[in-house]
């Protein structure tokens, strides 16, 4: 997939970038608002990251330009305003997704694998990971195509691991991914713990193979 | 205490009075020393008259007797008294009846005998002159005193009309609902130059406290970019393949610090928020569908602790912030499972008037004088001391009540719509 950084703050960027391309993507980079009209009228992206407060100029004008010109690439604003009105704004503008910063970056990828998902395939949206086949949409989950059931937040965690192949996904990022802004919950680690465990005996019941990796207490990999 | 002018009006009334009393006795003194001095001129024409009568005529003198005027001759042996006035009580024949006059009496050789006269004058007629003359001068200055005094109070009534409304509009003035003080016109200089000081300070003080409020904003804004920062190279660490134990744990450990600043941060953004009113995102809240949807939200906390759940809800609405009254709910269901005991219980009750959440614990009654301040927290208490501060600022934006109590080792939370 190639997408498009466009984030001032020098660190966060080559973090971002860094990241994503380990997930195999092909990134660019824009650090000014100068430059990010410049590379996106030169050319299309799957998903473009905009933070909306830029050294010469506002974020939300740029994502105006791009709906002007009808451009079909994904826009995730990033931004660190986390205010309701400027939230509907960017997205009546026709963002599609809004992430508020600080962000781990597996959350930022599962949004724009998600995103990217929700624009590439129409309608149907299945992710397929060997024998398991997960309906986003439909919120099914199949293992050599026999469906198990599981909770909403086992669901959401999965999603959220298979979008971040291969990647140490800590456990602060999954309580956030699961309870949101109110992860602070005293013991929300264990649960955690409790629900990947109840999520990895369900799919290796079915037949799955256990692809959950613990890494130390820190967190959990999802890879071959 | 007094207010101003009664004050300022009663010294008024006290110098007055005794002006008036002062001045009126002796205005009525001088009145009747003239008037007595008057009447005695007029006996001492009396005696010259009976002095001439008497030199023409050698008969005794017969006593005399007019309407205002009595002389009296009384056969003496031998003259002592010297010519001398006086006043007097005495029967006015004429009359029928006893008045107060003046009288001269002195002893005369009247036809070569000694006799004793005494003129005797009434004093009704000059009497009545000067309590005409008292009247006419003293009634008018006593009706000038009333109307001074009315037009006093009509003055200082209007006059401290500017003056009262300048405190009225002090009184509502308030720097957290961010209205103006309200200017008042008026033409008195002294309460034109209060109320310029007073707009000149209101409009300091709303614009430090602005600048303040606007300082936490821009501070906690420009916090979350480097946690961003320290977070996405965390996550960046995390990918290393060969982290050691001891780099875990730091990892860990750094998570966790980052993921309160990030909560701290927000918090105070949002305090930030409310306090400026800045989320107006009005609409009807269904409260007992919006509790059953945190409810099953918390619901791994409250089965690990075990916590037996009370709810008792009738349905009612709210007008106001869905963001704001998700927070609310979350904080106060959120406190009541975290400092809850295993085993123990919580009970919710919702109906039109208010919602109280009490739960059971093992800490301490709270300070109610101080529980919903900001970064007050119990000693149990692993939070920042936010979530109180932050309920309380909601109800207050919304004019609820939020009170809190302690009672039957049972923490209750209780706010009034």
């Amino acid at each position: 997939m190639k997408i498009l950084v466009i984030e001032d703050e020098h660190t966060l960027r080559a973090n971002i970038i860094e990241y994503l391309m380990a997930e195999g993507n092909v990134c660019d980079q824009a650090k000014t608002f100068a430059e990010a009209a410049q590379k996106t009228a030169l050319y299309s992206y799957d998903c473009i990251l905009l933070d909306l407060t830029l050294p010469d100029g506002d974020g939300l004008t740029l994502l105006a330009d791009l709906k002007k010109m009808e451009r079909k690439d994904g826009v995730i604003i990033i931004t660190a305003r986390n205010s309701v009105d400027q939230r509907i704004e960017g997205l009546s503008l026709g963002a599609d997704d809004y992430l508020i910063k600080p962000f781990h970056l597996s959350e930022l990828s599962a949004r724009i694998m998600a995103v990217i998902r929700r624009r590439t395939f129409n309608g149907s949206d299945v992710v397929v990971f060997n024998e398991l086949a997960i309906d986003v949409q439909a919120k099914e989950v199949k293992v050599n195509g026999k469906d198990i059931s599981l909770t909403r937040k086992e669901f959401d965690l999965l999603v959220y691991f298979v979008a971040n192949k291969a990647k140490v996904i800590s456990k602060s990022a999954a309580v956030t991914h699961i309870w949101g802004d109110h992860a602070d919950m005293a013991d929300s680690f264990d649960f955690i713990y409790t629900h990947i465990k109840n999520l990895r005996k369900k799919l290796v019941d079915a037949g799955c193979k256990d692809y959950f990796h613990s890494v130390y207490g820190v967190g959990y990999k999802f890879a071959e | 205490m007094m207010r101003l002018f009664t004050t300022y009006n009663r010294a008024l009334l006290t110098i007055s009075i005794i002006g008036l009393l002062i001045i009126g006795y002796l205005f009525y003194n001088t009145l009747s020393q003239y008037l007595n001095k008057q009447i005695d001129n007029y006996l001492v024409e009396e005696l010259l008259e009976v002095k001439d009568y008497a030199r023409n005529k050698t008969n005794y003198p017969a006593h005399v007797v007019f309407e205002d005027l009595v002389i009296e001759y009384h056969k003496i042996s031998k003259q002592h008294i010297k010519r001398h006035f006086g006043d007097t009580v005495f029967f006015n024949p004429k009359k029928g009846h006893k008045e107060s006059g003046r009288f001269l009496e002195e002893d005369l050789a009247l036809g070569g005998k000694d006799y004793n006269v005494k003129i005797i004058a009434s004093k009704i007629a000059h009497a009545d002159q000067a309590q005409s003359i008292f009247l006419v001068i003293i009634l008018p200055v006593l009706g000038l005193l009333v109307v001074i005094l009315l037009v006093n109070r009509y003055m200082t009534k209007n006059i401290w009309l500017p003056f009262r409304q300048i405190l009225a509009n002090l009184k509502s003035f308030n720097l957290n609902h961010g209205g103006n003080y309200q200017k008042v016109d008026t033409s008195i200089v002294e309460f034109k130059e209060l109320n310029d000081a007073i707009v000149d300070i209101s409009q300091r003080v709303k614009s430090d406290y602005k600048e303040i409020k606007l300082f936490t904003e821009n501070a906690s804004h420009e916090m979350m970019t480097p946690i961003a920062v320290i977070n996405s190279k965390l996550d960046m660490m995390l990918q290393s393949n060969n982290l050691s134990e001891e780099e875990s744990k730091n990892l860990i450990d750094l998570y966790s610090a980052t993921s309160k600043l990030t909560k701290l941060n927000q918090s105070l953004l949002l305090l930030v928020k409310i306090d400026n009113n800045l989320l107006k995102d009005k609409e009807e809240v269904n409260l007992k569908k919006l509790i059953e949807e945190k409810l099953a939200y918390f619901q791994e906390f409250i089965q690990q602790k075990n916590i037996n759940i009370k709810l008792d809800s009738q349905d009612k609405e709210l007008l106001m912030s869905r963001y704001l009254a998700d927070i609310l709910l979350d904080n106060l269901i959120g406190n009541a499972i975290r400092h809850n005991k295993i085993d123990g219980s919580i009970n919710i009750e919702l109906n039109a008037k208010k919602l109280a959440i009490s739960n059971t614990s093992e800490a301490d009654a709270l300070d109610p004088s101080v529980a919903f301040e900001r970064f007050y927290k119990s000693p149990s208490s692993e939070g920042m001391g936010l979530g109180l501060a932050i309920v309380k600022q909601t109800a207050e934006l919304h004019q609820f009540k939020i009170v809190y109590s302690h009672e039957h080792n049972l923490h209750s939370f209780c706010l009034i719509f």
